[in-house]
This record gives structure tokens, sequence and C-alpha cells, in this order.
């Protein structure tokens, strides 16, 4: 995370020309584009060039489900296996496709009809599962796509595959690439933040990787930085114990001149940079403390994300710092919610987890959009993969599960250059294929990253002799689903 | 001189500001080598060409059979002019040249969506290329290096080793002279930092810096080279490079044994194993005849790789995963290539072909492995093969368990006898037997006859039946009855946990296990397309006749003597450790897309002696901090800051921050806590409350951190915990240990500033810093000079004890007001505070401390 790049960088310059250096431009073209200071914060806007075209989103909230929400049971209704209940899925349907290690073993895979109800929504008449009330009520605001696909079936690779565009572990992330192409909007607060929260009620469910918020081969300074629930918001915040703000004061004003004078002596301009980020981490020590309290927040904003937003951790209160990060000018805010992997007991499970973000994900909406930043923030909501048209284990009416299944899912977006009120894509009656406007991770990447003003084939990394980019070399901008 | 800016200019577009760069760029390359000012050179096709060629041409018009348009190739000569795309000393009539030059976006070359751009001085060179006859060359690092001459140089006085010469003759072209020496208390700072990572004492310090002896300079290196802590501090950046971290990576993250492999490194680096062994060793000890337990353990490099073991992991994908991990780490380790590319098509730029790829990885492939790890305990998983490796310890406690099991068989035995004794009376006895004793039915059958109608085999199974069903289904209910078994059982199960969790297994390779291998249409396992047996790549030098064709072979054939990459390759990470970058800047890439090295001869000569004098680590890393060249000072003149800002012509030493492994330990051993002790297992040192559970999966199990107490708190960095999930948090800008890094970046940020301000383990540090300045003297002005030198090396000038003097009486009267507040500050660590100090002068100088180990100067190798 580097701030004050660009100041940084035409300080610099001044610094030259008043000194009467006479440096020819070629030389200062040269220190200008050298990796060493580019990792010094060279591009204040990310890489020149950056945004490619006027961008509709400045920054994204990414409400990631993690573990395979069910679109079956939530937004993808699926009559007909309801009225072929425990048959089994057809060879002409699942055409070969491989399935996981927990049901390669069982001799059947019979067709499990969801036990919940799906109504009409808003005016564009979306049906959205009865799990989700106050998201089918906002339905004329966000678009719902039901054809997204992955290539993964097992949480780690798919969500590091939605996360960085690959399954291997050790590209970037989608908030580390905004970060390195466009650079930062916010001076005290970093670029790329991590919200985790944990089920009201449910378990903790799949594990987490930092990985996923990693800044890959790019400079580690756009990884995402982890906010935490408890104890310091951000790692190593707090001044210790004993040491007030005004002592802390007292010792950087002391450290600085020191440094100063060593930066005379060594000519280093690292060690101003070095100085700033010393100031930067001072001025973090005020601006994330006052990000974290809610206490200004009235009533009516409150109730808006439901009765959980004053515990610190619930995914109804990092909604809300979610949309104060937004407002401060954070560029991307991801935040995970976990526990959605019902191979079992799902429909005691899923109405938990649909009520710890119903409510929230709608309010957050809602709000940005009183506050008329939904139409430059972009928000999306949904997991890594669906889950499959078929029990694991013995279908039941009542009580089932369902496993992996990367062929076909749904999610949600809304703001930032997304049409809304509008439903796009479609799967088989099975909810098995995607049979209309396929949209792979790679496309949804591509079409994140054109709301923010940039080609996804254009922001590319050279590492290990090749252009890397977000999306390898797939992607398609889905134009349909734009405003 | 080829500067490193073309590639840049390529991404950029669009706006003018970057068109001021690319013109500035372009201005740049017509004075070929503008930095210095010194007249242009003749083109040179690897300096010049092939770095335009290969960004712009080659993806679709190179070696890769499946995008090549037009059925055209530019990467080899004779095809280009064969298609006229090139006609020699006609650039005129040349295809090349007309397509580039055009402007109808249907023939333009590169074509515009392609989001290539030549300049125009680019197509300037690329015509002048063609008017001198189109000269091609092979790529220069896939040719055997030779010794280079050494240069003529005019101050030969200056030069101290053949470095030297080398640098020197570049910067007398380049009208630049090389600095000064740097003093002596940053001479052995530096050194200190580079080769065993802990500071010196300010003995140390004096003895250096008054030895008039005119080697003393050289005894100090050799002092430092013997040192046990080199080992540690060379272990840092081969433990990147081979993604080496303690637990798996995954859901389950299951901890590992590879420390084991850690520690062979750290001994292997100390004792100076020569690489061409530590390379065998690494990629194949497993194979060597008669094997020790060292060597079957070093192969443990290519088992360092993540694991995964979710519950739905198909376990030959997740193994294909694992094969594709050990070709990318050991191609980017050993060959300073990327391969993945291969793995799904033809190399786009360097002449591996996707056969290559699957030809090299049949030597990977013959580990009886499944793909997934093993449960041992709910904290350790491994995955076969591995190796045992009892302790004493381990031992000692097993044999304890034994004897004590031993020691209750006999009465567990007779309990349980007569328990079946008394139950089989009661069957017998209870004239009608019914189901309710849960017999299976066969047994009750036989058991419904009369004995006298029951057959001799009837009377055996019987028995049999019925002794299974005492042992399965009665015995379990008796041992909360009967305590001698109850205690028999409880110490078994307790031998088995023991066993599971604490029996070392490190893992290891193996080629126990046939298999075939094939090429994987676009590197999908459940697509082979065409079976390969081990071959090395064909650009390369072949495999010695004689050389078994297996994991041996192959690492056998990357240390011969005709090898081109290999000594290359690890000459160059080793100048990048003393520099902070290489000779090759992409010290991950030698391919033909990498930088054309400024020092390329300089390269060569030191991979030739490096390879020619038995490839030993020390001699190379002697000779590179003896040189004159490393010996300069760091200092930056504003010359050299606008002329040369990364140091690429070395007319000075490099100046960058410390690790932050190697941070940590500096204060650690700073302010003498540090524990010195070298191996073993991991430990856990300070780290912020829940910085696990936050993100695992607890319900599998117990995620909590489980701290370390007293000296295992202050063990050198490479000895912490490191968890593939979720890394420690107070060591930045650190590899993440998930794939192979030969590289990592140094960056600046707030979140670093917060860490070595804020976090305990540098707040003790500060704190215990204090107590040796007050003990040291009652001066003030004696305690800030000691505390100083212990982190800085050299003594703090006037001004600087001036500001120490002033930020401490400020501290002074703040803490003097507060004692509950110096009490809090003092209160961080699980060290012993001297209570004897008074509490607002250590809290007054704790603070100072901390500053001091916060200076630029102390977080910086200068």
């Amino acid at each position: 995370m580097a701030c004050h790049k660009y100041e940084i960088a035409s300080s610099r310059r001044e610094f030259l020309v008043k000194t009467g250096l006479g440096i020819g431009t070629a030389a200062l073209a040269q220190i200008l584009t050298s990796d060493a200071l580019a990792d010094a914060g060279t591009f204040a806007g990310g890489l020149p060039g950056s945004p490619h075209f006027a961008p509709k989103a400045k920054r994204v909230i990414c409400l990631f489900q993690s573990g395979g929400p069910s679109h079956l049971d939530l937004l993808d209704e699926k009559p007909l296996l309801s009225s072929r209940f425990n048959e089994d899925l057809p060879d002409s349907v699942r055409k070969g496709q491989r399935i996981t290690g927990m049901v390669a073993s069982q001799p059947r895979l019979a067709l499990q009809p969801s036990k919940f109800s799906f109504q009409p929504g808003g005016k564009s008449g979306a049906r959205i599962s009865d799990l989700l009330p106050s998201i089918r009520a906002i339905a004329d605001d966000i678009c719902i796509i039901r054809s997204l696909h992955t290539e993964a079936i097992n949480h780690d690779p798919a969500i590091t595959f939605f996360q960085t565009g690959s399954q291997q572990p050790g590209r970037p992330s989608i908030g580390a690439w905004t970060d390195y192409g466009l650079g930062r909007l916010n001076e005290n607060l970093p670029s790329f933040v991590v919200l985790i929260s944990v089920s009201i009620k449910g378990g903790a469910g799949q594990g987490l990787l930092a990985r996923l918020w990693g800044s890959g081969f790019l400079p580690s300074r756009h990884q995402g930085v982890q906010f935490r629930s408890a104890g310091d918001p951000v790692l190593y915040l707090s001044d210790p114990a004993g040491m007030t703000r005004k002592r802390r004061r007292t010792m950087l004003d002391g450290l600085a001149e020191l440094n100063r004078i060593q930066e005379a002596e060594s000519g280093d301009p690292e060690i101003e940079t070095r100085i700033s980020q010393y100031e930067m981490a001072y001025r973090m020590q005020t601006s994330v403390p006052d990000l974290v309290d809610f206490s200004h927040e009235p009533d009516s904003v409150l109730d808006l994300y439901g009765k959980d937003v004053k515990q610190p951790g619930t995914f109804a209160h990092n909604c809300l710092l979610a949309r104060r990060l937004a407002e401060r000018d954070v560029r991307f805010i991801q935040l995970y919610h976990r526990d959605w992997d019902h191979h079992g007991d799902l429909n005691g499970r899923l109405p938990i987890l649909a009520r710890d973000v119903d409510q929230a994900s709608a309010g957050l909406v809602k709000d940005l959009k009183q506050r008329g930043l939904l139409d430059d923030t972009l928000v999306i909501w949904g997991g890594e993969f669906g889950r499959t048209p078929y029990a694991q284990g013995e279908a039941k009416r009542e009580a089932y599960g369902r496993d992996h299944h990367g062929k076909a899912f749904s999610i949600w977006m809304a703001g930032g250059g997304i049409k809304p009120g509008t439903v796009y894509g479609a799967t088989d009656d099975f909810g098995f294929n995607v049979i209309e406007n396929p949209v792979h991770i790679h496309d949804l990447q591509a079409t994140l990253l054109h709301c923010l003003g940039i080609d996804h084939t254009k922001l590319t990394h050279k590492f290990q002799g090749r252009q890397f980019r977000l999306t390898d070399v797939h992607g398609r901008v889905v134009k349909d689903i734009l405003a | 001189m080829r500067l490193p800016v073309i590639e840049k200019s390529v991404q950029c577009s669009g706006q003018i500001a970057d068109q001021v760069l690319r013109t500035s760029i372009a201005l740049f390359i017509v004075s070929a080598s503008c930095v210095a000012g010194s007249p242009p050179t003749a083109l040179d096709f690897n300096r010049d060409i092939r770095p335009i060629l290969s960004e712009n041409c080659f993806y679709c018009h190179g070696q890769d059979a499946n995008k090549r348009q037009a059925d055209l190739r530019l990467d080899l000569r004779d095809a280009a002019i064969e298609a006229e795309a090139i006609i020699p000393k006609d650039p005129a009539s040349s295809e090349l040249i007309k397509r580039i030059n055009t402007s109808d976006p249907k023939e333009q070359m590169p074509p515009p969506r392609s989001n290539r751009h030549l300049s125009t001085e680019q197509k300037r060179i690329l015509e002048q290329w063609i008017a001198q006859g189109a000269n091609y060359e092979a790529h220069w690092a896939f040719v055997t290096p030779k010794r280079p001459i050494e240069p003529a140089v005019k101050h030969l006085g200056w030069t101290r080793n053949p470095i030297d010469r080398f640098v020197l003759a570049k910067l007398e072209t380049e009208g630049l002279s090389p600095s000064v020496e740097a003093d002596r208390p940053t001479l052995i700072k530096r050194l200190s930092i580079d080769l065993v990572g802990l500071p010196p004492s300010p003995q140390e310090v004096d003895t250096f810096v008054n030895d008039s002896d005119p080697n003393a300079y050289e005894t100090l290196v050799d002092r430092l080279l013997a040192s046990p802590h080199y080992g540690e501090r060379m272990a840092l950046d081969w433990l990147d490079t081979a993604r080496y971290a303690d637990s798996n990576g995954f859901q389950q993250d299951g901890d590992t044994w590879q420390w084991i492999w850690r520690d062979w490194v750290v001994r292997a680096l100390n004792s100076d194993l020569p690489f061409d062994q530590f390379t065998i060793w690494q990629l194949a000890g497993d194979l060597l005849p008669d094997a020790t337990t060292d060597q079957k353990v070093a192969s443990g490099f290519n088992r360092n790789h993540l694991l995964n073991g979710e519950g739905g992991a198909i376990a030959e994908e997740q193994r294909f995963v694992n094969l594709f991990d050990r070709i990318d780490t050991t191609a980017t380790t050993w060959l300073g290539l990327t391969m993945a590319c291969a793995q799904c098509h033809d190399h786009k730029y360097d002449p591996i072909t996707q056969r290559d790829y699957y030809s090299l990885l049949d030597a990977f492939n013959k580990v009886p492995e499944s793909g997934t790890p093993q449960f041992f305990s709910s904290r350790i998983r491994v995955a076969a093969p591995f190796l045992e490796l009892p302790t004493e310890e381990y031992k000692t406690r097993v044999a304890e368990l034994d004897l004590q099991i031993a020691a209750l068989s006999p009465d567990a035995k007779l309990s349980a006898d007569s328990a079946f004794e008394g139950w089989r009376a009661g069957i017998f006895a209870d004239g009608k037997p019914s189901e309710g004793k849960g017999l299976p039915d066969p047994v009750l059958t036989v058991l419904r006859k009369l004995d006298a109608d029951r057959s001799d085999e009837e009377k055996k199974s019987l028995e049999a039946g019925l002794r299974k069903q005492f042992d399965e289904k009665v015995r379990p209910g008796l041992v909360a009855k009967l305590q001698s078994i109850a205690k028999h059982e409880e110490l078994k199960k307790k031998l088995a946990d023991y066993r599971g969790d604490q029996l070392p297994r490190v893992m290891i390779m193996s080629d126990a296990k046939e298999r075939e291998t094939s090429i994987l249409s676009r590197g999908e396992y459940l697509n082979p397309i065409a079976k390969v047996t081990f071959a090395t790549p064909a650009f390369l030098p072949p495999l010695a006749s004689d050389a078994p064709k297996n994991r041996l072979g192959l690492a056998q054939w990357l240390v011969a003597p005709e090898h081109p990459l290999t000594s290359r390759v690890q000459v160059n990470r080793m100048w990048q450790h003393f520099f902070g970058m290489g000779i090759v800047k992409t010290a991950e890439d030698f391919g033909v897309q990498s930088e054309y090295p400024v020092h390329g001869e300089l390269l060569d000569w030191l991979a030739v002696e490096f390879r020619d004098h038995g490839w030993s680590m020390k001699a190379i890393q002697r000779l590179i901090v003896t040189s004159a060249t490393y010996r300069q000072t760091s200092r930056m003149s504003l010359k050299l800051r606008s002329r040369d800002l990364e140091n690429r012509l070395f007319a000075r030493s490099s100046r960058f921050r410390m690790p932050s492994l190697i941070l940590r330990d500096w204060s650690l051993a700073s302010s003498s806590l540090i524990n010195p002790k070298i191996g073993g297992a991991p430990v856990y040192p300070y780290q912020p409350d829940a910085i696990w559970e936050a993100l695992a999966i607890t319900k599998e199990r117990d995620f909590t951190y489980p701290a370390s107490s007293d000296q295992d708190l202050y063990r050198r960095s490479l000895y912490t915990f490191w968890r593939r999930t979720v890394g420690p948090a107070n060591m930045f800008d650190a590899s993440n240990r998930q794939t192979c890094r030969v590289r990592t970046s140094i960056t600046s940020t707030p979140l670093h500033a917060l860490t070595t301000l804020n976090d305990p383990t540098w707040v003790e540090a500060a704190r215990m810093l204090a107590q040796q300045g007050i003990k040291s003297s009652p001066d003030l002005n004696a305690q800030l000079i000691d505390v100083f030198r212990r982190v800085l090396t050299r003594k703090p000038t006037e001004i600087d004890l001036a500001v120490l003097r002033r930020a401490y009486a400020k501290q002074l009267a703040i803490y003097q007001a507060d004692p509950a507040g110096a009490k809090l500050f003092l209160g961080f660590g699980a060290s012993q505070r001297d209570a004897s100090i008074s509490l607002s002068e250590h809290a007054a100088l704790s603070a100072v401390c901390l500053a001091i180990l916060n200076l630029d100067e102390a977080l910086t190798r200068e």
C-alpha cells in the first residue's frame, strides 16, 4: 500500500529539477519507470493510461458467500425437481460431468427438490426464494445472473479461481489487481480491505486462506488488509499501553529528524518514502478507529441492516462497515461470510445462513442508494459454486443435503454500471447445465474490471517472462448486463 | 545499453503523459547507451533485436504451432527468410518491415487489437538490423558460458579481484568512478546482515575497527562464513525457493514435519556442501546408491508443496497439481525458466515444447503417493512416502508406554479370559439361548443343537463365533467395569495417539511406483493424448548417454559442466543476495523474455568460476564480499541518483531494507533477548490474539495459537511456525511460501511501520535494550551511545546525540508525570524487568530505543 505515490514522484522530479542537475528527459524517464521507484510508489493513480475508459464504478463491494450457496434453494427455482422427486439424474443431463470424492461412491444420484417456495419480486418479477425476502424486495435494483459457471469443484481451488482467475495459488487477487492498476483514492486507509464475518448460529464453515486477498507476484503493498472484528481492527494498530498519542507524536518527530539526517547522508530517496509511510501509519491510527465507530449512525440507518448490526464480526456489522469504507473511497471491499457448505441438513442450515445475510445485503444496497453511492459502487453477491440438483445421500422432501456444483449457479450484482431489475442467463430444468447466455468466472472478472474502466486484456503484469492478467487468456465482458 | 524500460512502454497506452514517456524512451535508445552518454554501438541480436521480436511477434509467429498465424515463424532465421518476411540487406522489400510501417489496420503488425505496439525507434532498429544482414544469434543464456577475458581497466589499483575488473571497465566506459570504501562500522554491519543476519556486539565492532592487520576485513569475512548462524541466514532465500512451510495449506491445513528438511538445509549450507551435490541430493538424494538418511531427507525439497486434503478432493487430480508444482519449482530454481506455459501448449517464447514438459514430468511421476495427505492426528497430516525418524525423546516415551502396557497385559488378559469364560458358561447354561444375546444366526443355529449333534467343524466355528462376539460386542462394555482392562486399553490408545502425533515423518521422494506418463491435452489430467518417457528439453545439451533415465539423471544433467543455465542462475541469485538485485534482474526468468544483462560477462565469469572450482557457494560469496565493488559505500551521490538509481552498474554498494525476518532477529539480538539455539521443531512466538481461528476450519481441529513460552519466544524468525494459510503476522513482504519464489519485493507501507512500532516483539526488545544501556553506565550519554551502537554498530554523531538527548528529556518528563503509564509501557513481553531501575528512566529510554529500532538506518542494509 503506498500513499502519496504521485506526490512523491513529482516532488522527486521537482527536486531533481530544482537541484539543477540538468538531467535529460531520458534519464528522467528511467527514474520514473524503474521498478525500484514503482515499488516505492511512483504511480499514484496506478498504471499510466489507467483507467482505459470512463469508469461506471469507482469502487467494489464483494459480498462473498463462501462454501457454495445452493442456487436451487435461493435464486434459481426448479419445479421439475419436485415433479421428478427421487428419480435418477438422467445421464443425458449429467453428460459425464465428474463428481466430487464425497459422492463418488454413492450408488445413485437422486433428484432433490427444494423445500422452499419462490415468489416474484418487484416490478421485474424475478422469482426468489422465501429465504431471501429482503433481497426479493429489491429485485428491481439488482441483476441476477443464473448462468455462472466455474471450472473447480472443491472449495479452495474454486474460491481461488473466483478471486484470482486461477485455481492454483500464486496469482494476485482481484482487489490487488485493481489497486495495482488504478491506485488509491484515499490517503488514510488501505485501498483493499477484507472483512470476515461469522454466522450468528451457524458453524465456522470452510476455512479461508490469506492468499485469497494476496498480491501474488505483484508487490506486496497491493495485498488486501484484513480488518479484524476483535482486538485491533488492523494488526498492530494500537499504540502500546503507556504510549499516548502525544508521546507517539514526540517519538515520531525525533525519528523523522534523525531519518532526515540519514537521508542527507545516504542520498537515498527511499527514506523520504519511509518517513511518509510512518506518517500515514500515524494517521491510520486515528482514521481507522473513527471508521469503526458506529455511534453516530442513526437508528433509521442501523435498522436497514437488521439487529445484528451492532455486534462486531456479524455480516450485518460488516455490511455497514463496508458502506463506511465505500464512503471513504476505499477501492475494493471484500466481505466473506462462511458456512454455506450444506452437504447435509441444508433444510436446517440454509435458513440460518440466509437470515444472517438477507436483510443486511439488501440494507446495504438501499443505504448506498439513498446516499447516491450505488451509482458508482459495484456490489456483487455470490459464492464459489452452486449445489447439485441431486441429493448427497438419500433424497428426502424435508431433510436433505446437496454436493458442490460448478457447472451452473447464480449470483447477483447491483449498482456501478450494472443494469438493474434484470435476470440474465438460464439453466436447464434440472439447474444442472447452463442453456442460455453462459457467464464464466473469467467473464465475470472481465465485466467487473470493465465497470471500473479497465480493459481486462490490458491490465497486465510481466512475471517470469510473460504478461499475466486476471482473466488469463480468457474472459469476455458481459455487455448485456451493463446499464 | 538496453534499458529495461521498453517492456513498460508496451503496456502503457493512450495518454499524453505516456506519449511523453515513450518519446523519452525513444530518445533514450537513439543514444544507445544514453545513461552513460557514450557513442552508439553496433546492433547485437540478443541485446537489441530479440527483446523486440519476442515481446511483439513471437506470440503468433514463434514456436507454438497451435497459436501460429499465417504459418510464419520469426524465431528462426531460415523460416523468416523463406517466407520473405525478412530479406537480408533489403529492408524495403522485407514483408516484416512493410507490415510494421503500414497504416492499414488490416495489414498492420503487431495487429492493433493485440495491445502490442512498436515505437518508431524500435521500427528503425529492426530496419537497420535487416539492412545489416538480419543476423540471428542463439539466446545467450542457452549457450554454455565460457570464461570471459578480464577486461583492461585504467585504474587497476582500485581492483581487488576479477569481479572489480568487469565492474570498473563498465564504469570507465560510462564515464563513472567507483565510490569510496565504506567505513568499518558500516562494513561490519553490512557483512553481519548479509552473512549471518545478527548484529555484532560493540566489542566485535571495536575489534574490527581497531584491527590494523591488512587482512582484518578478510579475517572478519572468514569468521562470519564459519559461523553456525551463516547457514540460518542463507537458508531463508532457499526456503522461499523451496516453498517451505510447516503446514499443508488447505482447509485442514495439517502440520507437517518438513522442518527436518529445513534443518538439513542449514547444516548443508554451514558445511558448504558443493552446489552440485546440494542439487543432486535435493532432487534425487533417495536414488543415490546406499542413500544416507541425510540424502533421503534432502529429497524432501520436492515434497514441500501444498497438499489438499479437502473432503471432496479427487486424489488423482491433486496428484497432478503436485506434479505440476514440482516441475515449475525445479525449472524456476535450476533452469531459471518458466515451464508452466508448456503444461497446456508449446511455450510461446522459449523453445520448450509441451512434449518437453511431460517428458520431464515423467521423472517426478513415479512417487508412490495418492495426491492427498493422510490423517495421523488432528494436528498432523502428511502424505506417503515419508521417512520415520524417531527422536531419542520419542523412543524413550514409546519404550515407557510399551513397558507399562506389557506390565498390564497379563492382568488384562486374565481378566478378559475369565470374563469370557463366565460369559460363555452363561450362554451354555441358558439351555435355550435366545436371540436376545445378539448372537449372529449361524452361531445360534449351532448353539441350538445338542452338543452330541455338533460336528467337529461346527464345534470349532461355534467357539470362534463366541470369541468374536465377546471381543467385539461384550468386551468393550466390560472395559468400564474391569479396571485392569480399562487401564490396558487406555494405555494402548495413548500409545497409538502418541505415535500419530509425535513420530517425526518427513516427506521424501521415491520412485517406487511404476507409472506411464502422457502428454495431457490442455494440461487436463483426464485427457492424456500421447505417451512419453523421460527426456530433457531438446534445446539444451543432451543427457549423457550413460545417465540414468530418471530424477537422478535429471539432477546430474543440471550440474553437468556444459549446462548453460544452472551455474548462471545460481550465481545470479547469490549476487542478488548481496546487491538486492541480480545481474539478471529477472532472477526467475533467464528465457528469451528475460532482461538482457548489462553485466553479462561478469555473470559468465562468476558462473564459470563457480562451476570449475567445485561449486563452492562459500567461495563465490567470499569472492563477492571481498571485492572492492562490494566494499564501496552505498551512499547515493546526486550524480548516481540521476544516472543509475537502481545501481545496475555497481558504482556504489546497494542500500535496501532488510528482510522482515532479519529485522526481528536484529531487534532480538541487539537487545540480548535472542535465543541462539540452532535447529529443531518450529516455535510459536508472539502473534496477535486469534490470528488463526478467524480464518480456520475449526470443527476438525483446535486452531488456537499454541503460544510458546520462555526461551522459545526468542528463537530466530527462521524457526517461527509458518502456517501456510495464515503466515506470521509480523513477517511482512515475505514470500507466501506457497509457490516457488526466487525474488521478493521490498516495499514500504504504513502497515510495516505499525508492526515495528507496536508489535510486542519490538516493544519488549526496546525495553530490554534500554535495560542493557542503563546497566552499562550511570551516564545518559554513555547509555545512549551504548544502545545506539548495539543496533546501528556505529557511534552516534554529536547531532544524533543531541536529538536523542532531547527526545529522552521529553519522554522522561512525560513518564515522570505518569508512573502508571511508565509501568504499562514496560509491561510488554515475558522477559524480566530489572526492578532496581527507575520506572520513568527506563520507560523514557525504552521509548528512545523503540525509535532507534525504527530508524531507517536500523531497518536498512547499507
